[in-house]
């Protein structure tokens, strides 16, 4: 049986790991059908727009909509 | 993080461990940390390098010596500003660092940490227990060359002419470090919180059930740990 899992875009900065166990097949010869999902341009805020007590970050937006199940924090 | 509305909760350590340095510009006056006080630091407010610019910072001085200002997400344009002089100095993180190197700009401190996955409740033991035993193959990859792999770090930036111009030899290995996600050790979780509510970055006090999800985390690593005393 084949396990699936979506994540929120990581990059090789802290998903290395991430980005090459997909390329060189790991996580389907785990039996896991990993989907890596990226926010949308258009709906990026940058950090910029925050404050220290209000910060501005897209990790876990696509999750807090029901599009990921995991994501890097 | 506190729970979120869908009940995702952290549910252990990354395997990528990122490298954050404080980086001036070329012509810079600064040569080390106690140097930035008073002085103008962009740092990327959450994102786990803006904190680990500010914890170098706070190493070096005085709170009240911290001077800090919002800067953007990418590091590509924080780097920017730097080389325009819009900031006395800004966090960045890989490829980024090996470019302010080459650009002549000086690395004033540096320093590592672990992030973690947050998952929902949705997920199963056996899929997260999957993702582990891929990424700790991935880890084991790595380590075994990690020259071979910094192609990645080029490839995310591919457009940027700094980024363009960098080749595997450019890089630090020592400032790439991957291992075994595992879980998260309590105290270290703790400890985070409460400095993050010492800058009133946060508040409250640490609850650890509602910041991991032990269950999911105990029952997926041991699942990744039996699956590959099988495959051994």
């Amino acid at each position: 049986m084949t396990l699936t899992l979506t994540i929120e875009r990581v990059m090789a900065f802290m998903g290395l790991d991430v980005l090459v166990a997909r390329d060189e097949g790991l996580f389907a010869e785990e039996g896991l059908d990993l989907r890596i999902a990226a926010l949308p341009s258009d709906e990026m805020r940058s950090a910029v727009e925050g404050s220290p007590a209000k910060p501005v970050t897209n990790q876990g937006k696509l999750q807090a909509r029901g599009e990921s199940q995991m994501f890097q924090a | 993080m506190a729970e979120s509305s869908v009940g995702a909760r952290q549910v252990g350590r990354r395997g990528t461990i990122v490298c954050a340095a404080l980086v001036v510009a070329p012509e810079s006056s600064i040569f080390t940390p106690q140097e930035l006080a008073h002085q103008r630091v962009a740092l990327d407010y959450g994102n786990g390098t803006a904190y680990a610019g500010l914890q170098m910072l706070e190493g070096a001085m005085p709170r009240e010596a911290v001077m800090t200002c919002s800067a953007a997400t990418s590091p590509a344009e924080r780097f920017a500003g730097l080389m325009r002089g819009d900031f006395a100095a800004t966090v960045l993180q890989e490829p980024w660092i090996t470019v302010a190197e080459k650009a002549g700009c000086r690395l004033v401190s540096t320093t590592f940490f672990h992030g973690t996955w947050v998952a929902t409740r949705d997920v199963s033991p056996a899929a997260y227990g999957a993702l582990l035993r891929a990424l700790t193959r991935a880890v084991h990859r790595i380590n075994a060359d990690k020259r071979r792999y910094v192609s990645y770090f080029i490839r995310d930036w591919a457009g940027h002419p700094e980024v363009d111009a960098l080749t595997a030899d450019d890089f630090n290995l020592g400032r790439i470090q991957v291992k075994e996600p595992g879980p998260i050790p309590e105290d270290e979780a703790r400890w985070a919180w409460d400095w993050m509510v010492s800058w009133g970055l946060i508040e409250g006090a640490f609850d650890v059930t509602a910041q991991i999800d032990r269950r999911l985390e105990r029952d997926a690593h041991e699942l990744a740990t039996a699956g590959r005393h099988r495959a051994a």
